[in-house]
């Protein structure tokens, strides 16, 4: 019997194997290794794999092909998303590398670029086998991440993730049992029926595909998980999960929205998700106001930015997709530059992520509380960053589209949200003595990291004026 | 004398809905894995019964798919809450909530 796959199927999943297969030597290098430079050796080997991977994926923008039977796409859209996933899993590995524990880098950065598979298999899937396995990858490797520390919080935000998560897979798949049923196909492309716009069993079952995907993008009501997690999670994990769980649903969300559902059905059976997108930018930020740790912070605050990121999808315009994409690319940067410095501020016994920390941080060290203060700037959408320029973009999508109640809901967001934001940099650059903080002096990765997601953000204030299309389509 | 199609889907539904309310009502983490698991395998008889009614191959394939999905969760999650009971001497989720929402 002949396999029926040939070359140009197995070269689209090329990026995946790559990462998977450096998953596997970094596993073997672990055991050869000696233990003085068994770090370097994982972590070293691990970026190579990502770097690697982000070249093969890149030559894949613009050649669309329908891998597999139309299971796996590649093409502008899959790279896009495959890049922003890999930017997550390089930066979280550096992270991990420059305060993470001594002990087992081998099997932390395996299960990294295992659950990097899986985000990168959920950008390019076209059909529900293919995104169900890419969650369940990124799903379960994200488990074993949060546990892996050695602390209270850690173990308990493991046990949270584990069980919330697992829930909302099952609501996801009987969705996808559902649409199954009503199609007899389990192809994206073949759910654009509109003789399935009425089927009972179609509309449930889209329903829960979507109460699935809005827990996985923490969305009001299905968010309380997500600061607990956060915060129990290692730095460098929380760093990952804020990005690549965000970026891989997003992208199977836009997928969904965009190419599969029946256009007649499509205004009414989306609508729910577009208002759930608007709460979530209220309470994401009304949320952030309470809160003393900045992984909790950041948490509400994604729960906010998703929001803002959905409401560029609303209209269901070309490019709405463009700039949801523009919007969630600065929104990798920018939380990942704040977790680098979160970082640069650890110490060997704790991580420095308490907000209490960063009080009078301007006069004891003025670079990183700069820093800090550009990355919060960004969070909160003010010029000079690629934040306002894609809050801009978005509003104007969202008017011009039609959802004038979602734009208002975004402004009113980011006002609550400025006072949020305005806290933590007004306690920076207190006056007065406070607790001395005995921190590193100097982390040169988390230093460079910061740098480099500052530099990516004020780059990305430029995108006006590059061609118009730079970023790609939905196909 | 063969069953129908709604026979099976009300049957997968009950079977999910007795999985959603383990997961919400009880407070022991290996009965809420349970849960989960059943949960899974709602969805899995459904694929199978729709893989028959429209001869197609792709549902018996995906329900293979998600029991080896399920046994990874289950390795995971067993894993996990052998973790947490070995540092705790307790299972109860309730007791488990240094980190609160």
């Amino acid at each position: 019997m002949e396999i029926p796959f040939t070359q140009a199927d197995w070269n689209a999943v090329i990026p995946v194997a790559i990462v998977a297969v450096t998953a596997l030597v970094v596993l073997l290098a672990d055991l050869v290794a000696l233990e003085s430079v068994e770090r370097y050796v994982s972590i070293g080997v691990g970026l190579a794999g990502c770097a690697a991977a982000a070249v093969f994926a890149a030559a894949q923008f613009g050649h669309d092909y329908n891998a597999f039977f139309g299971s796996f796409m590649t093409g502008g859209f899959t790279t896009v998303f495959e890049e922003i996933v890999l930017v997550a899993a390089a930066g979280s590995l550096i992270l991990y590398g420059s305060i993470g524990p001594r002990a087992r880098v081998g099997g932390t950065t395996a299960l990294l670029l295992w659950s990097t598979c899986g985000a990168m298999l959920m950008a390019g899937a076209a059909n529900l086998m293919m995104i169900f396995l890419g969650l369940e990858l990124l799903s379960l490797g994200l488990y074993c991440l949060c546990g892996l520390v050695d602390r209270k919080s850690a173990r308990e935000s493991a046990l949270k993730y584990l069980i919330l998560s697992s829930t909302a897979s099952g609501f996801m798949l009987f969705g996808m049992a559902l649409l199954f049923g009503a199609s007899g196909s389990v192809l994206l492309s073949d759910l654009v029926n509109p003789i399935l716009a009425n089927d009972p069993l179609f509309v449930m079952g889209a329903c829960m595909f979507f109460i699935g995907l809005a827990f996985k993008l923490s969305l009001v009501p299905f968010h309380t998980w997500t600061p607990d997690v956060y915060e129990g999670a290692p730095l460098p994990v929380t760093a990952y999960m804020s990005v690549a769980t965000k970026a891989a649903t997003i992208a199977v969300l836009a997928r969904f929205a965009y190419a599969a559902l029946p256009s007649p059905i499509a205004d009414r059976l989306l609508l729910p998700v577009w208002i759930l997108a608007g709460l979530s930018m209220i309470a994401g930020n009304v949320g952030m106001l309470a809160q003393h740790d900045l992984k909790r912070l950041i948490a509400y605050s994604g729960i906010a930015q998703v929001g803002y990121i959905l409401a560029a999808l609303a209209g269901g315009t070309p490019l709405g997709l463009r700039y949801a994409i523009y919007y969630l690319t600065a929104y990798a940067f920018m939380n990942l530059g704040a977790f680098a410095v979160a970082a640069a501020l650890s110490t060997e016994s704790e991580e420095g992520s308490r907000l209490s920390n960063y009080r009078g941080l301007g006069r004891r060290r003025p670079l990183l509380a700069a820093a800090m203060t550009f990355f919060l700037l960004a969070m909160a959408g003010l010029p000079p960053t690629a934040g306002f320029l894609g809050k801009i973009l978005i509003l104007a999508t969202a008017v011009g589209s039609g959802f004038t109640w979602l734009a208002a809901l975004l402004i009113v967001g980011t006002a609550i949200s400025l006072y949020a934001y305005a806290k933590v940099i007004r306690a920076m650059y207190e006056r007065g003595e406070h607790r001395t903080h005995d921190a590193r002096p100097f982390v040169p990765l988390a230093w460079a990291s910061a740098a480099v997601c500052l530099l990516a953000i004020l780059l990305m204030t430029f995108y006006p004026l590059t061609p118009s299309n730079v970023l790609p389509l939905v196909k | 004398m063969t069953v129908p199609i709604g026979d099976y889907v009300g049957l997968a539904s009950v079977l999910f809905f007795i999985g959603v309310a383990g997961v919400l009502l009880r407070r022991n983490p290996l009965i809420m894995l349970m849960s989960i698991e059943l949960m899974f395998n709602a969805a899995n008889l459904l694929f199978v019964a729709f893989s028959r009614v429209w001869a197609a191959n792709a549902g018996h394939v995906f329900a293979f798919l998600v029991i080896t999905v399920a046994a990874a969760e289950a390795a995971i999650g067993l894993a996990i809450v052998v973790t947490v009971f070995r540092a705790e001497k307790n299972v109860d989720v309730d007791e488990v909530r240094s980190l609160r929402g």
